[in-house]
């Protein structure tokens, strides 16, 4: 492989961390660190840095895989509407009144709203006996709008402030971190990391077609049904984790390939890396541009991201995926 | 140039002529009358109409349809509820401005609803109606009274300006003193330079926006003489550093009303976080209603709330 780029690539992702931790609008030393300063980075700062983190890597994984699963450059775990469909349920739950677990109560019908999605994508894409990466994708973009358009409506009917404000949560807030919430999440997207790493192999024959993953003696409808398993996981836990951010879920696997190659077993934890890294990166940005406002991490991650992939694209040859 | 007399001639010597009119003459006669009635019509535009205009007093608005629901609060303390024809979705105070039409939200007013109430004068403002809203009424040769008023010190003014312009002028003298006088009651108790507390008010908990400059929020701390802790944000209502909050360590907080969910269960999680700042180890956190989100006359209860909270 290219060991030189790898070493760089973790120096980085380590860089990255360490800055998300010290540094910001106020940086915090850490060889002495007073009272507050303490407080700030244990309670404030870590649990934000380690949401960032499992968040992006859940989504950089999802989009490799998806990326692989369906064949196509433009999937991304957002595509199946199962963002949409969180947001729609939490947003259900609120408007019932539904706040018995009081600020987990928004995560967890979040999360609820995930899962049903993906069981009804999953749904969808069924026939004759398996997944089919076109239903799958038709549905998902079927549901995402109906999902959508769904919110819309309830959003400009209900003059509720509360559900205004617990949408506006929906679209990526890694302020509200907290302790809480990480370790359920981090269990899911662990399986579901697990999982496509046991697959990689698979998952690399299934790029090149059906045909040929079967022929190297892969149950194609199996593996697909483990990988979109793993990758609706690791998309609802990142979900209720902090929103919905985007950018990374589609474009970090592409830049991993650019950097790194296409092959799976590499492929799918440099995305996680590099997502989770580049998450950081951007609630750094999002919170040291214009203190003390916070700017919302997932147009950051756009911004800056968008930029950098162009450049990519442009110096690049051959595309796959 | 054909002066009045002339034509007059000309027609009274037509219509002398006896029998019936030629077709010819015919035409030429309504030519005559209609150049006539023109030159007249001139004549009364240039030398009479300025001084008759003036002097005719300004119509009385019957038909008020308020843009937002801070002009809505306005109009109804003056007396003007029962001409006010329409407002908005968001507005919600007194409990009757719930009962009239509503025209859309204040971005995004519905044209066609405000056209079909026929309304004689559009009060809107400056903040949070947009200028197209304006200009597109105007084009349609709607009346409109755009409120400017944005801190605590011109709303006094504004009422007045207001009133005059609604035909009310007592009424809103009399409210503008009120006013006045509230204002001028706090100001007197203000505590010396060192007692200045720090306060930060929080206007909704996750996401954490709070209240910065150019609110009457910020406005009722200055005149409280109290320290608002989002000072140097750079909006009204900023989304605001958790960890800034820790190391400003206001001595008091204060939250507001939140429409819909209950605000004491959605505080629960940032107050956790909070442990640390003095305001919570000292049990100065305060529950407010929502008096001063708007700049109306309900900011002097909104003050007295604020300087309860502090005291």
């Amino acid at each position: 492989m290219r060991p030189v780029r790898m070493i760089l690539f973790c120096i980085v992702v380590l860089g990255i961390l360490l800055l998300a931790l010290f540094a910001g609008p106020r940086m915090v030393n850490p060889f002495a660190l007073t009272a507050m300063d303490r407080e700030i980075l244990y309670s404030i700062r870590m649990p934000r840095v380690v949401v960032a983190m499992l968040m992006g890597m859940a989504l950089g994984a999802s989009g490799a895989i998806l990326q692989g699963v369906l064949r196509n450059p433009l999937a991304d775990p957002y595509i199946l509407g199962i963002s949409s469909g969180a947001s729609l349920c939490a947003a259900l739950g609120l408007l019932s009144g539904f706040y018995f677990f009081g600020s987990l109560s928004v995560p967890l019908t979040a999360f609820i709203g995930a899962a049903l999605v993906s069981v009804l994508v999953g749904a969808f894409g069924w026939k004759r006996g398996g997944l089919w990466p076109e239903r799958l994708l038709l549905a998902g973009i079927g549901l995402n709008f109906l999902f959508s358009a769904v919110l819309m409506l309830l959003m400009s009917v209900s003059s509720d402030e509360g559900l205004r404000r617990a949408v506006l949560w929906m679209f990526g807030d890694l302020s509200m971190a907290d302790w809480s919430l990480i370790p359920s999440a981090a269990i899911f997207i662990v399986i579901g990391m697990g999982l496509v790493l046991s697959r990689s192999k698979a998952l690399n024959a299934m790029i090149l077609g059906d045909e040929f993953a079967h022929s190297l003696g892969f149950a194609v409808q199996r593996e697909r049904l483990i990988l979109f398993v793993a990758m609706a996981l690791m998309t609802s836990a990142s979900v209720s984790l902090g929103g919905t951010i985007g950018f990374i879920g589609l474009l970090m696997p592409h830049i991993v390939r650019f950097l790194l190659g296409a092959d799976s077993h590499l492929l799918v934890p440099a995305s996680a890396v590099a997502g989770g890294a580049f998450l950081c990166f951007a609630d750094l940005v999002g919170r040291s541009l214009m203190p003390p406002m916070e700017l919302p991490s997932g147009t950051v991650t756009a911004v800056f991201g968008a930029p950098y992939f162009l450049y990519l694209l442009r110096r690049k040859d051959v595309l796959s995926i | 140039m054909i002066t009045a007399d002339k034509i007059l001639n000309i027609i009274l010597r037509r219509l002398h002529q006896k029998g019936e009119l030629h077709p010819v003459r015919k035409f030429e006669l309504i030519q005559i009358l209609s150049a006539f009635i023109c030159v007249k019509i001139l004549l009364f535009l240039i030398t009479f109409s300025p001084p008759v205009l003036a002097a005719e007093p300004l119509p009385i608005p019957t038909r008020i349809i308020s843009l937002s629901p801070a002009t809505t609060e306005v109009l109804f303390a003056l007396g003007l509820g029962d001409r006010i024809v329409g407002v908005t979705s968001f507005c919600d105070h007194p409990p009757k401005a719930k009962k009239k039409a509503k025209i859309g939200g204040m971005s995004n007013p519905s044209l066609e609803a405000i056209v079909e109430l026929k309304p004689d004068i559009v009060v809107m403002t400056t903040d949070g109606n947009p200028r197209e809203v304006d200009d597109r009424l105007r084009s349609m040769s709607l009346k409109t009274y755009v409120w400017t008023a944005r801190t605590l010190a011109e709303l006094p003014e504004g009422i007045r300006e207001l009133a005059g312009a609604m035909g009310t002028k007592e009424s809103g003298e009399k409210l503008a003193r009120e006013m006045e006088e509230g204002i001028k009651k706090f100001r007197n108790q203000k505590p010396g330079a060192r007692s200045r507390k720090k306060v930060l008010y929080i206007v909704w908990p996750e996401p954490l926006l709070v209240a910065g400059p150019d609110t009457a929020i910020h406005d009722a701390m200055t005149l409280l003489g109290l320290e608002n802790v989002a000072v140097h944000a750079r909006s009204s209502y900023p989304r605001y550093s958790i960890e800034e909050l820790i190391r400003s360590s206001p001595d008091v907080l204060i939250i507001g009303k939140g429409a819909g969910m209950d605000i004491r269960t959605v505080s629960q999680g940032i107050l956790k976080k909070l442990a640390s700042v003095p305001a919570v180890q000292n049990g100065k956190v305060c529950y407010v209603s929502d008096n001063l989100y708007r700049l109306a006359p309900r900011v002097i209860q909104g003050i007295e709330e604020l300087a309860a909270c502090v005291r």
